[in-house]
């Protein structure tokens, strides 16, 4: 399991993303930069991976970020032990993802409690057809606001 | 009060096709793009993997033929002034590039579920990464040698060789009057003191043939010069917010 057709995101999504445009626009939000962190193989790799951006973050001293990830299933492992770093650093974090019905997260953590599902098909499945199960500049806004409640809250 | 402090400045041009087609030579005379569609025979020799090329003008909701599967859409962008993420970029709307690809035995190009069919069943449109249904598509299929469709080298090879083909359209949208723009969209890194500092994280695929992303390539979008996600170990990278609206991340999933 990886990326499929409908969430992967092509190089022209990339070019004008929702999600950077959300936050950037926003003038409570001190935008700090975009991370892009790879989706390894092995286990071993994935915690090291996601543990160097949870650490980049701190260093940062960033308030609050926002994770979004391009595929599920295998990649989830890989979200789940991000979100969870993050989060351990007492960072307020919130996510998007595909979930649907068919990508339930294979594992969760507390951590976890505000993701937006980007699913927009019927069925919540992987359509295979490009582009249907893209983020939106709707769920980008969600995202922002669980993450504006979080910080707030200052979980 | 802390002041905001702005660190570079990015200007987007915008120029609108609303024609694009087949000629002899490349041009820009807008609103209408001509593309001149080599012989790819001749280009074939340094990507070895690639059997054939076939590219096709797709006008505007005409979309009611097949596609191999799609591995990426991407828009004709370039840098006209600095690298990217600062100075000036000129880019088209009203098309882009759609690469589709196949092995010469029939097996689509693809890593977790395929897209071939018809491609107005398969493509989704006005979505923020795919064409709206005004737009024409450049669609830009790659028939690889049989069983290359999981070869890294070959998937990097298509991508290549599809950056290549845009490069000569890029060639001549640098050399656009820059006054005769569509839009135009200045954007700036700077830093705001009083909001809250906020970065965002996006986990990309970094796993192998289809499963990859190149980061800073020297062309918007594009392949020459961007270093692989895998390559890098999947580390993270950051970018700035500039960088990555100016194209820092090609994907090639």
């Amino acid at each position: 399991m990886g990326v499929g057709p409908s969430t992967k995101e092509t190089t022209l999504h990339h070019f004008r993303d929702p999600l950077l445009e959300v936050v950037a626009a926003d003038d409570d939000i001190d935008l700090t930069g975009i991370i892009i962190v790879g989706t390894p193989q092995s286990n071993d790799e994935k915690y090291f991976v996601g543990k160097r951006a949870a650490a980049w973050l701190e260093a940062m001293r960033v308030d609050g970020a926002i994770v979004s990830v391009d595929g599920w299933g295998n990649s989830h492992v890989d979200y789940a032990n991000t979100m969870a770093e993050i989060g351990k650093r007492g960072i307020p974090v919130t996510g998007l993802s595909f979930i649907g019905t068919q990508a339930n997260f294979v594992v969760k953590n507390q951590y976890m409690d505000a993701i937006v599902d980007i699913n927009k098909s019927e069925a919540g499945i992987e359509t295979e057809n490009v582009g249907e199960n893209n983020m939106s500049s709707l769920d980008a806004r969600k995202a922002l606001a669980f993450l504006k409640l979080k910080m707030r809250e200052g979980k | 009060m802390e002041q905001e402090k702005q660190y570079r400045r990015l200007v987007i041009k915008t120029f609108h096709i609303d024609q694009v087609v087949s000629d002899n030579k490349t041009i820009i005379e807008l609103p209408k793009l001509s593309i001149f569609i080599p012989d790819f025979d001749k280009k074939l020799s340094k990507h070895d993997l690639i059997k054939d090329v076939q590219v096709d003008i797709i006008e505007p909701m005409k979309h009611d033929r097949w596609t191999n599967s799609i591995m990426d859409i991407m828009p004709i962008s370039t840098k006209v002034l600095g690298s990217l993420g600062e100075g000036t970029t000129h880019t088209l709307t009203g098309v882009c590039v759609m690469l589709t690809g196949v092995d010469e035995a029939g097996n689509q190009v693809a890593e977790f579920g395929s897209s071939e069919g018809m491609l107005k069943d398969k493509l989704v449109l006005n979505k923020a990464g795919t064409p709206s249904d005004q737009d024409y598509i450049i669609s830009f299929n790659v028939t690889l040698k049989e069983k290359q469709g999981t070869n890294r080298t070959a998937i990097l090879q298509a991508h290549r060789c599809c950056d290549e083909f845009i490069q000569e359209i890029r060639n001549h949208l640098k050399k656009m009057d820059s006054r005769s723009y569509t839009e135009k969209h200045e954007f700036y890194d700077r830093s705001k003191p009083n909001g809250k500092k906020v970065a965002i994280v996006k986990q990309v695929a970094g796993q192998g043939a289809m499963y990859d992303n190149q980061l800073l390539p020297q062309e918007p979008s594009g392949m020459e010069g961007g270093r692989s996600i895998i390559d890098l170990a999947n580390v993270p990278i950051i970018l700035s917010p500039n960088e990555y609206r100016d194209g820092a991340l090609r994907a090639m999933t």
